[in-house]
């Protein structure tokens, strides 16, 4: 709660030094309840004892109008997850050159997904959480650039992002408990996103220099590093570069598109992620979502299809010292992933401003072979 | 005798259904407005008037002719609205109309101010505001 104060302090001063500023607040929230269904298994971080804190969440926006053309914006959240320490997770200037011209600098969401800007406001989607497979990558936001070009082409409005920046974070690459320390330099991507009345797609790509300390604090995370120094010390220090992720050129491309009409809502979006010469496997998920909306109700059913896998031309490259080479494939396969989820939900707006959500997932590992369901209730508002 | 049972007709359907819906701007404005244009005002996808004028658009606050206008002429609940804004607001991409809170606080803001459009009960239109269409 330390860093509460500072912000609100902020942005006061911030207007009072601007003697025309016009502050606006606007706020979100989610409270959301959620159980696994299985004793043996945590999903999406919950275990079978109910948590209301977990994926609960409120959120203050700041906005002030410091002059004709200039806005400062921070939004300060506090997450359940994080013991509701309230943080600065945007704090931005914008600039607006034209109507359809604006440049915002500061820190901002990287925008990977098509519901990654308001991926906290659940207010603005049907489901509770977005489908995770796709939307799972550990990286929130960055300090940077981000230029903003709207236009309309005929009867279709387009939208065209260009970002750059770079971003450190904690997450959680290999550890399960967000203690890798991420850095990623010279973000730079493109997103451009066009919708005609009931049809919008979207775009995305891209890339990183990427590096990530793994922690040593977690059994994983302790075996990559010393299996990493084993090979360093027995001079096979190129195929050590093989795992670490060090400066290596990170990808990512997205594209997805939505349809919202008389009352049927259709939403897929597929993503890919690589971060080559590295421990981790390139990702490839998509979801499909079919929803139906009968006047404050909407039901829907999503299916999502997640794949990471190293290409098989990685493995073996130690053949000369089976043991070692035995380590280094068993790495590479520890990143691995192949899951199916199946989600059934339904939004009520019981208010105007206010949403009840029940969602049932069905989560299967096809590697692992396990499945586990859970379900999670959620209020969301805005105001 | 057929007349006068239309007539009737006529009057209770005025009495069942909602008055009419105006959208109002400043009579110094001679900009024309179709449906389209004005639900992308109130969209915040368009910003000015034919003329170049920026538009400065208000709302009403969660009342039987802000219902009605959301219905007819932007096509969406409130509910809906209020998650395409969420969208908008919370990403730094835009910012919803402000309120006023009835036809005479809509009426005061169009007359005093050039750039200024509202929509308001077509029955409450007085001489200060110019109608530019009905639905």
């Amino acid at each position: 709660m330390k860093k509460l104060p500072l912000a609100i302090a902020a942005c006061l001063a911030l207007a009072a030094n601007s003697a025309n500023a016009e502050v606006r607040i606007n706020g979100f929230a989610s409270i959301v309840a959620g159980k696994s269904l299985d004793s043996e298994q945590t999903i999406y971080g919950y275990d079978d004892d109910i948590s209301f804190k977990n994926e609960s969440i409120f959120a203050l926006q700041l906005s002030a109008d410091l002059q004709e053309s200039l806005t400062a914006t921070a939004q300060i959240v506090a997450r359940g997850s994080n013991d509701f320490d309230a943080e600065f997770e945007w704090a931005y200037l914008t600039y607006e050159f034209t109507d359809e011209l604006q440049l915002s600098a500061g820190k901002m969401r990287v925008p990977f997904y098509r519901y990654s800007d308001f991926l906290d406001v659940g207010y603005a989607y049907r489901w509770v959480r977005p489908p995770e497979t796709v939307y799972g990558l550990p990286f929130s936001t960055y300090e940077g650039l981000s230029l903003l070009y709207t236009s309309q082409i005929g009867d279709w409005d387009s939208t065209v992002q260009v970002i750059y920046g770079s971003s450190e974070a904690s997450i959680d690459a290999i550890s399960n408990e967000a203690l890798d320390e991420s850095e990623l330099e010279s973000i730079a991507g493109v997103n451009w996103s066009v919708s005609y009345d009931w049809f919008s797609a979207r775009v995305a790509y891209l890339v990183a220099e990427t590096t990530i300390n793994v922690s040593s604090a977690e059994e994983g995370g302790a075996g990559f590093n010393s299996l990493v120094d084993t090979l360093v010390a027995s001079g096979l220090s190129a195929q050590a570069d093989e795992l670490l992720i060090e400066e290596d050129d990170g990808a990512f491309f997205g594209i997805g598109f939505s349809i919202d009409y008389n009352d049927i809502l259709f939403d897929t979006e597929y993503t890919q992620f690589e971060v080559k010469n590295s421990i981790l496997a390139e990702q490839k998920q998509y979801y499909v979502s079919l929803g139906y909306r009968l006047d404050d109700v909407i039901v829907h059913v999503t299916y999502e299809n997640d794949e990471d896998k190293h290409d098989a031309s990685r493995y073996n490259q130690i053949a000369s010292v089976p043991t070692l080479n035995a380590f280094f494939n068993g790495a590479l396969d520890s990143s691995r992933d192949k899951a199916e989820v199946y989600t059934i939900g339904t939004r009520y707006d019981f208010h105007p401003s206010a949403a009840l959500k029940v969602d049932y997932s069905h989560v299967k590992n096809n590697l692992a072979q396990t499945d586990v369901d859970v379900v999670s209730v959620a209020v969301d508002l805005v105001f | 005798m057929k007349k006068l049972l239309l007539a009737s007709v006529v009057s209770l359907f005025s009495i069942s259904a909602f008055a009419e819906v105006a959208v109002i701007v400043n009579p110094s404005n001679s900009s024309a407005l179709d449906a389209n244009e004005i639900k992308r005002i109130y969209l915040g996808k368009s910003k000015k008037f034919a003329d170049g004028v920026k538009v400065n658009p208000v709302n009403q606050d969660g009342n039987a002719v802000a219902d009605e206008f959301n219905d007819k002429v932007v096509g969406k609940s409130s509910s809906q609205l209020n998650a395409y804004w969420s969208k908008l607001v919370f990403t730094g991409k835009g910012t919803p109309p402000e309120k006023r809170n009835n036809d005479q606080a809509v009426i005061s803001f169009v007359a005093g101010n050039a750039d200024a459009i509202g929509y308001i009960d077509s029955s409450k239109v007085t001489d200060s505001v110019k109608v530019v269409a009905s639905f």
